[in-house]
């Protein structure tokens, strides 16, 4: 049996992946025992203990490595903690600083490097665009407003606003885009990314590398519906050949160890690259119930195993993710809020 | 050609595995869908679809290059040159 924790269990409306993976590893041929890491006593993997059998709530990554590492090596001695499956972009620069450490106190994982992580920030995809062959709408950086106003006088409208990794806006006017930078840079500070928009369709890769240039899978999606927070909602498995060998080509050329996904709008024969995440999507079950067990074989690979690295799927499955209640005493709640586990 | 990777089922349900996207045809638009993945060219089907439904050559013509037409913006078809 495999103790492994497990973050981003907060399945709400912009659901983290935890869930996905847990499921995905409770369907594995390795047996485990999940413990869930959560930031918040509300997060509803707290209550799901059926799939998860223990939680701990966690310090938030902006109090810095001292708290978060001290709060893992309780959970490691209380435990028997041996594998760790980070699934939140904040939390994530913490554990690949601290995976050497971890790793030697025999907690493993399998995560990208610092290097794999920076390239997430939008001004970055050229780079990866360039090295794998496929496009980026036309993107500025932008941090004053005389350079806002100079990227829009290149572009049409709408035009999208983005922060460097979080929140997206689309602005019909100059107007519009002034505010969009405005709110974005108050919160996410500068340069904030003004971006061509590409009409298309909207479709992802999933997929493990090996950190050596090959992989233990892949699987491309379209979404067929999203939420008004532009999650999906449903979606269908895809054999776009261009975009499953430019995601190979990306493996190869970062040498990309870890989970991530790749976010496309396929225009035709053009296939443009608008976002990279250093982890797994909140979608990750589907890779799952395609019979990729991701998961698992990032379980395996974490553990120094060799995962299984075929990735045949069929397309045209389809994926619906669904509301579900659940009915409980007080009693969790209360042990999160005053021990802070349970 | 993109037609030929097209699953096509009986009921006239189409799914496009590179891209996603679904289609729904009629018991004419799949007999066309059929002939034009034999390689039949639209002459030939033009004169199949007049036979199998007992209509003039040119109103077989005409509907036929009407849903052509849409083959064409839904990027499923190409005209041969």
């Amino acid at each position: 049996m495999i103790k492994v924790a497990v973050s981003g269990i907060n399945a709400v409306d912009n659901p983290g992946p935890g869930l996905g993976i847990i499921k995905g590893l409770r369907e594995g041929s390795t047996p485990v025992s999940v413990v869930g890491l959560a930031y918040d006593a509300m997060e509803p993997g707290v209550y799901l203990t059926d799939l998860i059998e223990r939680v701990y709530l966690m310090p938030y990554p902006s109090e810095g490595e001292a708290p978060f590492l001290n709060r893992l090596l309780y959970i490691k001695e209380k435990e028997g903690l041996e594998v760790v499956i980070p699934a939140l972009d904040p939390e994530l620069p913490l554990f690949i600083d601290l995976e050497p450490r971890l790793s030697e106190l025999g907690v493993r994982s399998f995560l990208p490097t610092r290097k794999h992580f920076k390239l997430r920030a939008k001004d970055r995809l050229p780079v990866i665009a360039e090295a794998t062959g496929l496009k980026t709408p036309a993107t500025f950086a932008v941090s004053s407003y005389e350079e806002l106003q100079r990227a829009l006088s290149r572009l049409r409208f709408p035009v999208m606003v983005k922060g460097l990794f979080y929140r997206a806006f689309r602005a019909y006017n100059s107007t519009e885009a002034l505010q969009y930078f405005q709110s974005i840079s108050a919160e996410w500070g500068y340069p904030v990314i003004i971006q061509e928009i590409v009409e298309g369709e909207e479709m992802n890769v999933v997929g493990v590398g090996d950190g050596e240039g090959g992989h233990f899978g892949l699987l491309a999606i379209k979404k067929l519906w999203i939420t008004s927070l532009g999650k999906i909602w449903t979606g269908v498995t895809v054999k776009h050949p261009g975009l499953l060998e430019a995601a190979e080509k990306f493996v190869r050329h970062f040498r990309w160890r870890g989970a991530f996904e790749l976010e496309t709008i396929v225009s035709g024969e053009d296939i443009y690259l608008i976002e990279i995440n250093p982890r797994f999507p909140a979608w990750i079950y589907f890779a799952v119930g395609v019979g990729l067990n991701l998961p698992e074989r990032l379980l395996r690979a974490a553990l120094g195993e060799e995962p299984e690295r075929d990735w045949e799927y069929p397309a045209g499955k389809l994926y619906i993710r669904f509301t579900d209640d659940l009915v409980t005493d007080l009693d969790l709640f209360q042990r999160m809020v005053t021990r802070g586990e349970r | 050609m993109k037609l030929r990777r097209l699953a096509i089922n009986e009921e006239g349900f189409i799914f496009d595995p590179e891209t996603g996207n679904s289609y729904t045809v009629n018991e004419t638009g799949l007999f066309i869908l059929e002939k034009l993945r034999q390689g039949l060219s639209p002459e030939e089907i033009a004169r199949l679809l007049s036979q199998e439904y007992d209509i003039s050559p040119e109103e077989a013509r005409r509907d036929l290059e009407d849903f052509l037409e849409v083959l064409v913006r839904y990027g499923l078809w190409k005209e041969p040159k």
